[in-house]
C-alpha cells in the first residue's frame, strides 16, 4: 500500500506544494483521473486529495470539470454514455472505480446537483426514499431522520405543517433545499455539493453554510461552487480547475490571497476573459 | 426642364392625404415638418393645424404642375416618441425619437443621396403608436389566420368520415338495435336472431390475446427504455419491434397457421406438450398478441419515457437500484399511460380480421341458448366465433340476410371499439389531471 501511494503523493506535490497532506487524513484521492466524453476530455491527469472532516471548495469557470469530478466520487458518471474514466478514485484505500456493488457506495455519499429535483412523492416521503430503501421501517425512525434532515436543509419550518404534499408542488428553492435534504437522509460520510445554492436566497443559504460548517466534524464535504465567494467562506481548502486540469490546490487562505499561478489569482478576483 | 419642388402633406386619423406648401428645396420641406407633432389627445384637430396628424409625407412633383403621385410612398420612416436617447435611422426596427431628430436625419440622408425623390414619388414620415401594427406585422397576422383555418378544416375532414360512417351505419342498423339482439345467438342460418356467440367469441379472443400481449410487451418496453444501453443488441431489438408493427395482419395469419402446423407436427411425430395444434381460439389469440405486442411495446415505452430523467438520477444518486426506481418512482407514474396503450389494442384486436380467419375463427360455432355455457361456449382448442369474421360471413357468404341485421352487427363492433378507445381516453384525461410535475 505505501509503496503505491508515494508516487501519488510526488505527483500531488509537484502540481501544488501546499495541496499536500497527511496520508492518514485522506478520506479520498484522485489518482491519475482522466475522463473522456467521446473525444472530449472533460478531465485530465487530475491528482486530488480530500482529507478528512474538511471542506473542500472547488472552482473553476465553466466546462473546467468541476462536475465530471464529483460524478466520479458516487459513479454517476457511469450514466452518461460515452464516458470513460481512467485512473483511480480511492475512498479509504479502495478504488470506487471498480467497485462491483456501487449501491452501498452511493449510499455512503449524499450528492446534490444543481437542478433541484422533487420527486413525485410527498416531502415525507421524498427524505424517507433512501432510508426505507436502505432497510429502515420503524415509523418513529422515519420520522426522527425527516426532522432531522429537513432542518438542516432549513427546510423544516415551511413544511412541517403539509410533510404529505408532493414534492414536485414546492417552489424551486425549496426543492433544491429538498433535494439538500434528501442527500442527508443517509447520514452520509461525504457531502458532494454541486452549486447546491442555486436557486436558494441568500439568507437561507448562509443558514445552510453555518450548518455545512457543523457538518464538517462528521462529513467530508466537497463543494463545487461558481460563486468564489461562497468557496473563500465556507472551504478549507479550494481547488482551482481549469479546462479539466487542476491548476492549483491549496488552503483557502493561500488560494485568494498568494496564489502560485497567475490563471487563478486573475479568476479569483474576477478579471477573467 | 422644369424645377422640382417638394409639398407637405398630412394625413388625420388614417384619412386622406391633404396635399399643403410647396417648397423649392427637400431641406424647406423637411424643415416645415417642425409644424407637425405626435398626435395626442389633448391636441384639438383643425384644417389649419396640422398639429394632430399621424403621419405626414414630402410629395416631389414638377413646378407649377398638380401633385399627381404614385400609390405607395417611396420611403417610410416612423417617428416613436417613447423611444429614449436617439441614434436610430428612422426605420421600423430603429425609429426616431423625435421630430426634430427626423427632420435632421431625413436632410442628412438626402444630402447624402439615399433618399432621392423623383417627380411623382413620395416620402412618408409615420408616427408610431405605442403597441400599433405595421403593415407587415399584419401581414403575418393574416397569414396566421389562414394556416389555422386551413390545419383546422383539414382536422374537421378527419372527422367528417367518421360521423358519416356512424350515422349511416345506426340509420341502417336501427331496425335490428336492441338488448335481445346483443343476447340472442344466430338462428334460421343467420338470417335471425342475434350475435351473441360471435360477441363472446371476440371478448374471448381479445382478453386471451391480452393476457400473452400485455406482460410480455410491457416487461419488454420496461426493459428496452430503462435498462438496455445502446448497442448492438438494442438496435436490433429496436428494429425487430418496428418491422413487427409493419408487418400486414393477413402475414401474421398466415406464420400462425405456420406455426399451428409446426406444432402439430412436434405432437404428431415426438408426442411432445404443445399448447395448441389445430386452429383453435388460443391459436387466434396468440396470432392477434403477436400483431399487438409491438404496439404495446412502443406505446409502453414512451409512457416510461414521458417520466423525466432527472427523478431516476435522483434515485440513482441516492444508491437506489434501477428496479427500486422503476417500481416506486417509474411505474407509478406512467402506468396509466401504459394502460392507455393496452386498452387501445384490445379495439384494434376486437376488430382484425384477417389473423383468426385462418387461425381459430370459423362461420359458425353452435352455442347453447342456456346455462352456464352459454357464457363460456368455447374452450381454449374449440373454434370460435368473432364479430368481425361474422360480419365478413352474413355480409358475402350467406344469403338472404337481412341489411338491417348486417348494419346492425357492424354497429356493435364499431360501438364496442368506440366504447373501448373512450375508456382509453378517459384514462388519459385522469392521467393529466393528476399529473404530479
Amino acid at each position: 500500500m505505501k509503496t503505491q501511494t508515494e508516487p501519488s503523493a510526488r505527483l500531488s506535490s509537484a502540481t501544488a506544494p501546499s495541496g499536500l497532506v497527511q496520508q492518514s487524513d485522506v478520506h479520498i484521492s484522485f489518482r491519475n483521473v482522466s475522463v473522456s466524453y467521446g473525444p472530449v476530455m472533460a478531465l485530465r491527469e487530475v491528482n486530488l486529495e480530500v482529507c478528512r472532516g474538511e471542506i473542500l471548495g472547488i472552482i473553476g469557470p465553466a466546462n473546467s470539470g468541476k462536475s465530471t469530478l464529483l460524478k466520479c466520487i458516487n459513479r454517476t458518471i457511469d450514466f452518461v454514455p460515452n464516458a470513460r474514466v481512467t485512473g483511480q478514485v480511492l475512498i479509504d484505500g479502495q478504488d470506487v472505480l471498480k467497485l462491483r456493488n456501487v449501491y452501498a457506495l452511493r449510499r455512503r455519499i449524499g450528492m446534490v446537483f444543481p437542478l433541484p429535483v422533487g420527486l413525485p412523492l410527498s416531502v415525507y416521503e421524498n427524505v424517507a426514499y433512501a432510508p426505507r430503501r436502505a432497510g429502515v421501517r420503524q415509523r418513529h425512525e422515519l420520522d426522527a431522520i425527516v426532522e432531522r434532515c429537513l432542518r438542516q436543509a432549513m427546510l423544516w419550518d415551511e413544511v412541517k405543517e403539509r410533510l404529505d404534499i408532493l414534492g414536485t408542488k414546492l417552489s424551486g428553492g425549496q426543492q433544491q433545499r429538498l433535494t439538500l435534504a434528501r442527500a442527508l437522509s443517509l447520514d452520509p460520510e461525504i457531502l458532494c455539493l454541486d452549486e447546491f445554492s442555486i436557486a436558494i436566497d441568500p439568507v437561507t443559504t448562509m443558514r445552510i453554510e453555518d450548518i455545512l460548517r457543523e457538518l464538517k466534524q462528521q462529513v467530508t464535504i466537497v463543494l463545487v461552487t461558481n460563486l468564489v465567494q461562497q468557496a473563500r467562506r465556507l472551504a478549507d481548502r479550494t481547488a482551482f480547475f481549469m479546462a479539466g486540469r487542476l491548476v492549483e490546490v491549496g488552503s483557502t487562505e493561500t488560494i485568494f490571497e498568494h496564489p502560485q499561478c497567475e490563471l487563478t489569482r486573475r479568476y479569483v478576483v474576477g478579471d477573467f476573459g | 426642364m422644369p424645377e422640382l419642388c417638394y409639398r407637405v402633406a398630412w394625413r388625420r386619423q388614417q384619412g386622406e392625404f391633404q396635399a399643403g406648401e410647396a417648397f423649392a428645396s427637400f431641406a424647406e420641406a423637411a424643415a416645415a415638418l417642425w409644424a407637425w407633432q405626435p398626435q395626442s389627445e389633448t391636441s384639438v384637430p383643425s384644417a389649419q393645424n396640422p398639429a394632430c396628424t399621424n403621419a405626414v409625407e414630402i410629395w416631389c412633383c414638377r413646378q407649377g404642375e398638380e401633385a399627381g403621385v404614385a400609390p405607395r410612398p417611396q420611403y417610410r420612416f416612423i417617428v416613436y416618441g417613447k423611444v429614449g436617447g436617439g441614434g436610430g435611422n428612422g426605420s421600423e426596427a430603429a425609429p426616431w425619437w423625435g421630430v426634430g431628430e427626423a427632420i435632421k436625419g431625413l436632410v442628412e440622408l438626402h444630402r447624402s443621396g439615399v433618399i432621392a425623390l423623383q417627380p411623382g414619388q413620395r416620402l412618408r414620415l409615420c408616427h408610431r403608436e405605442i403597441f400599433a401594427t405595421s403593415a407587415g406585422q399584419k401581414r403575418k397576422a393574416c397569414a396566421e389566420n389562414i394556416a389555422r383555418m386551413v390545419f383546422l378544416a383539414m382536422s374537421l375532414m378527419l372527422v367528417l368520415p367518421v360521423a358519416a360512417i356512424l350515422i349511416y351505419l345506426i340509420i341502417k342498423g336501427w331496425p335490428a338495435l336492441s338488448i335481445s339482439f346483443l343476447l340472442e345467438n344466430p338462428q334460421q342460418r343467420m338470417t335471425a336472431g342475434g350475435i351473441w356467440a360471435p360477441l363472446v367469441g371476440t371478448f374471448f379472443l381479445v382478453l386471451l390475446s391480452l393476457l400473452v400481449a400485455a406482460p410480455i410487451g410491457i416487461l419488454a418496453g420496461v426493459y428496452l427504455n430503462e435498462y438496455a444501453r445502446d448497442n448492438w443488441l438494442t438496435r436490433i431489438i429496436n428494429l425487430g419491434v418496428v418491422n413487427l408493427a409493419g408487418v400486414p395482419s393477413i402475414v401474421h395469419a398466415l406464420f400462425g397457421v405456420g406455426v399451428i402446423m409446426f406444432l402439430a407436427e412436434l405432437k404428431r411425430k415426438y408426442g411432445v406438450w404443445v399448447p395448441f395444434y389445430d386452429r383453435c381460439l388460443l391459436a387466434a389469440s396468440c396470432t392477434l398478441a403477436v400483431m399487438t405486442l409491438p404496439v404495446i411495446i412502443t406505446s409502453t415505452r414512451e409512457a416510461l419515457a414521458s417520466v423525466p430523467m432527472s427523478f431516476r438520477e435522483a434515485c440513482w444518486n441516492m444508491g437506489a437500484t434501477r428496479w427500486q426506481t422503476i417500481r416506486t418512482i417509474v411505474l407509478p407514474n406512467s402506468i396509466s399511460g401504459i394502460l392507455t396503450g393496452v386498452i387501445l389494442q384490445v379495439s384494434r384486436a376486437a376488430g382484425e380480421t384477417a389473423p383468426i380467419l385462418l387461425t381459430g375463427a370459423v362461420f359458425s360455432v353452435p352455442v347453447p341458448d342456456h346455462g352456464w355455457r352459454a357464457f363460456v361456449p368455447y374452450g381454449l382448442h374449440d373454434r370460435c366465433m368473432a364479430l368481425s369474421m361474422h360480419l365478413y360471413t352474413i355480409s358475402t357468404q350467406v344469403v338472404n340476410v337481412p341489411e338491417h341485421v348486417e348494419y346492425g352487427t357492424a354497429v356493435v363492433l364499431i360501438g364496442l371499439v368506440l366504447v373501448v378507445n373512450s375508456v382509453s381516453i378517459g384514462l388519459r384525461v385522469y392521467l393529466r389531471l393528476r399529473k404530479k410535475w
